[in-house]
């Protein structure tokens, strides 16, 4: 396993707007209204979704990101996209995401949740590719990569209900952990398939396990399948890192075991408490970190210089030196133009820190 | 206690009262007429004329009905937190952001100090009552939840968001209650959604409320409920409006864990479901209620407002209510 550079990397979280008030960033909402009336096909669906997915790769480029996803255009939401694909998963109705004013469909699961086929493995590739074609800046020519993002299993299964739940004894889909142990085993399938198709970096979101700690256990034992996925596919001769991150509620009272999860890297959001930062430059990171230092939740554009110097004291408490800077989540929570906004941040707060002390890299 | 205070504000309601939660779908020649004036195509009065039209049809659906507690359908809005934030200065209209699915709205944006622009509400409800000899709830959203659902480039923080917002919604519960108001809902969907944060919650509907001669009802839903029970019986109001049939009466268990202090119009028929229950099946939450509730803190209501249901749809909800609530009476 060839470890990444030391440095400071400026990615993405994820999500990026699928929509925005010009008529051509409307290309993807139209095309599906009209394919509700039956007035479009859903190959024009793809078309627009491939466009979209474009366009958001586009924008982190130009913003000048070294790691992007591909904006997770494709996804109705971060539980159904996944949970959906897969046999014996039946899509119910809406529940919030967190506390945003976001809302998924939940599963229901007539049976144990199976992988049968990819489930993002086809968008990671078409990112990929999409990648290829686009104009890269100099300065990012070799290093840029494509992380594709997987709701991790446990926040699945929180999400998810049993349409027939038995008697809730262990061994039943009402237990929490039995359904995060089954979509544990196809996300690992996943994740593999995804190294075979060239990822070498893989964010897992999970969080849930922030919000719901009295289930910690659960998302232990569910995340050990993906560990030793990962594990395998480096066995095989191939580089892959495992990104955990989470976000939507405090890490702060979490952190020691956060960080010492099996995981390459851990991203925490560091908009719920500003204490998370000083208890990271007191204790220090025994592994690189996914900095969220940026509010995705937030129109209100941060202070590059005060977010350079958060990273400055940062980095050095980091072992290996190595950081990820980001938004605190994904980005689709915020207008289309804000969200571009922010990326812009990222790569200010990257020139603030070259002014400080040379290349970030 | 709730019915000593109906009662010293000249209500007398019937045994188990009925009443809906806010919003009614509108008729199409309204949303059509929203999607021409949004274009330009439309004058404003012309407007205004149609969401009359649509209000009066509505208020007399309720009569007709034998709804207790009337609601003027909200014909003239659209969005709960967008609605005033369009006309509360401190407010700048947000680009589009993802509800669900393919549905985007523009998330408004606090740019400036929130005010209070005059009446916003007043007069909306001035006609509705005027249409009617039954009370009318004045309608509003709470401070917590507008604080929640909008951007903030403003404030400090979040508390100090909520407590601004306070201010500026009391001043319309205030306007509400000179017109002759009695009966307030001040909706906040958002409580729940960070349960650390119940406390702001709490400070800010108390800001709204304390001292007001009227009585107030708060609406709930989506919520992670098991996390703020009992806590939330702080908030200043007299009832809760909560969503219990969308999770099959769940949440009675929830409240069973501690005396529920307070009013509650209890949900009896599930508003995300074009299928109507049965009779029996909403008779059955009611005496679910009276498990845990004495019959006197319950009003009946659907889970939520019937905005997204057909016309014949919110009707026949309604009437199941009202239905509900006789049988029980007798």
């Amino acid at each position: 396993m060839t470890a990444p550079a030391p440095g400071l990397y400026l990615s993405s979280t994820g999500s990026y707007p699928r929509v925005g008030d010009a008529p051509d960033l409307q290309v993807l909402r139209r095309t599906i209204a009209a394919l509700d009336r039956g007035e479009r096909t859903t190959a024009d669906m793809l078309d627009a979704e491939n466009e979209l997915t474009r366009r958001a790769i586009a924008d982190q480029l130009k913003a000048g990101l070294d790691i992007v996803t591909d904006g997770q255009i494709r996804w109705y939401d971060p539980i159904s996209h996944l949970a959906g694909k897969m046999e014996n998963v039946k899509i119910g109705g809406l529940l919030r995401f967190f506390d945003t004013n976001f809302y998924f469909r939940q599963p229901v699961l007539t049976r144990k949740p199976v992988r049968r086929g990819p489930l993002v493995v086809g968008e990671y590739s078409f990112a990929r590719n999409a990648l290829g074609h686009l104009p890269t800046p100099g300065d990012k020519a070799g290093k840029l990569a494509i992380k594709p993002v997987l709701t991790g299993p446990y926040t699945l299964a929180k999400f998810s209900h049993a349409e027939h739940p038995g008697n809730g004894e262990p061994g039943s889909l009402a237990s929490r952990e039995m359904r995060a142990m089954a979509y544990a085993e196809a996300l690992a399938a996943e994740l593999t398939a995804l190294a075979e198709a060239g990822a070498e970096l893989i964010q897992v979101d999970e969080p849930a396990a922030i919000r719901f700690p009295e289930d910690w256990e659960i998302f232990e034992k569910a995340l050990a399948p993906l560990i030793e996925a990962r594990d395998r596919v480096r066995e095989s001769g191939r580089d892959l890192e495992v990104a955990l991150y989470f976000y939507f509620h405090d890490c702060t009272a979490l952190y020691e075991k956060l960080v010492n999860l099996p995981a390459d890297i851990v991203g925490l959001d560091f908009t719920y408490d500003p204490k998370l930062a000083d208890l990271i430059a007191s204790a220090g990171s025994p592994k690189p970190l996914g900095l969220g230092l940026v509010d995705a939740r937030n129109t209100r554009l941060e202070d590059a210089d005060v977010i350079a110097w958060q990273v400055e004291r940062l980095l050095p408490k980091i072992e290996g030196g190595r950081a990820y800077l980001g938004p605190s989540s994904g980005l689709e929570y915020l207008p289309r133009d804000r969200a571009f906004a922010k990326l812009e941040l990222l790569a200010k707060v990257g020139e603030a820190l070259k002014a400080l002390k040379g290349p970030t890299q | 206690m709730s019915r000593e205070k109906l009662a010293a504000l000249g209500l007398r309601l019937p045994e188990f009262p009925t009443t809906s939660v806010g919003s009614f779908p509108k008729p199409d020649y309204l949303a059509k007429a929203r999607a021409e004036f949004a274009k330009g195509e439309l004058d404003a009065e012309k407007l205004r004329e149609l969401e009359r039209k649509a209000t009066k049809f509505w208020i007399e659906t309720q009569e007709k009905l034998g709804v207790d507690v009337l609601v003027d359908g909200e014909m003239y809005r659209g969005d709960m937190v967008a609605y005033f934030a369009e006309r509360l200065p401190g407010f700048t209209q947000g680009g589009l952001v993802r509800s669900y699915g393919n549905r985007y709205y523009h998330k408004p944006i606090i740019t400036g100090a929130v005010e209070w622009p005059g009446p916003v509400t007043v007069e909306w409800w001035k006609y509705a009552q005027s249409l009617t000899k039954k009370p009318v709830k004045g309608m509003l959203t709470g401070s917590y939840t507008i604080m929640d659902w909008s951007f903030n480039e403003h404030y400090p923080a979040r508390r100090a968001t909520a407590l601004a917002l306070a201010e500026v919604i009391r001043k319309e519960v205030e306007a509400l209650i000179a017109a002759g108001c009695k009966i307030i809902q001040i909706d906040e969907p958002a409580l729940s959604v960070r349960p650390e944060e119940l406390p702001v919650a709490i400070e800010a509907m108390n800001a709204t409320t304390n001292g007001l001669d009227a009585y107030f009802i708060t609406h709930a839903c989506y919520g992670a409920f098991e996390r703020i029970y009992p806590g939330m019986l702080d908030l200043a109001v007299d009832n809760f409006d909560l969503e219990m049939s969308n999770n099959d009466l769940s949440l009675l268990e929830v409240l069973r864990a501690h005396p529920f202090t307070k009013d509650i119009s209890f949900g009896v028929v599930d508003v995300h479901t074009h299928a109507m229950e049965p009779e029996s099946t909403v008779r059955g939450r009611v005496e679910k209620a009276l498990e845990i509730l004495p019959k006197d803190q319950i009003w009946i209501d659907p889970d939520c407002g019937l905005k997204t249901r057909t016309t014949e749809e919110a009707i026949e909800k309604l009437r199941l209510c009202v239905t509900a609530a006789k049988a029980m009476r007798n």
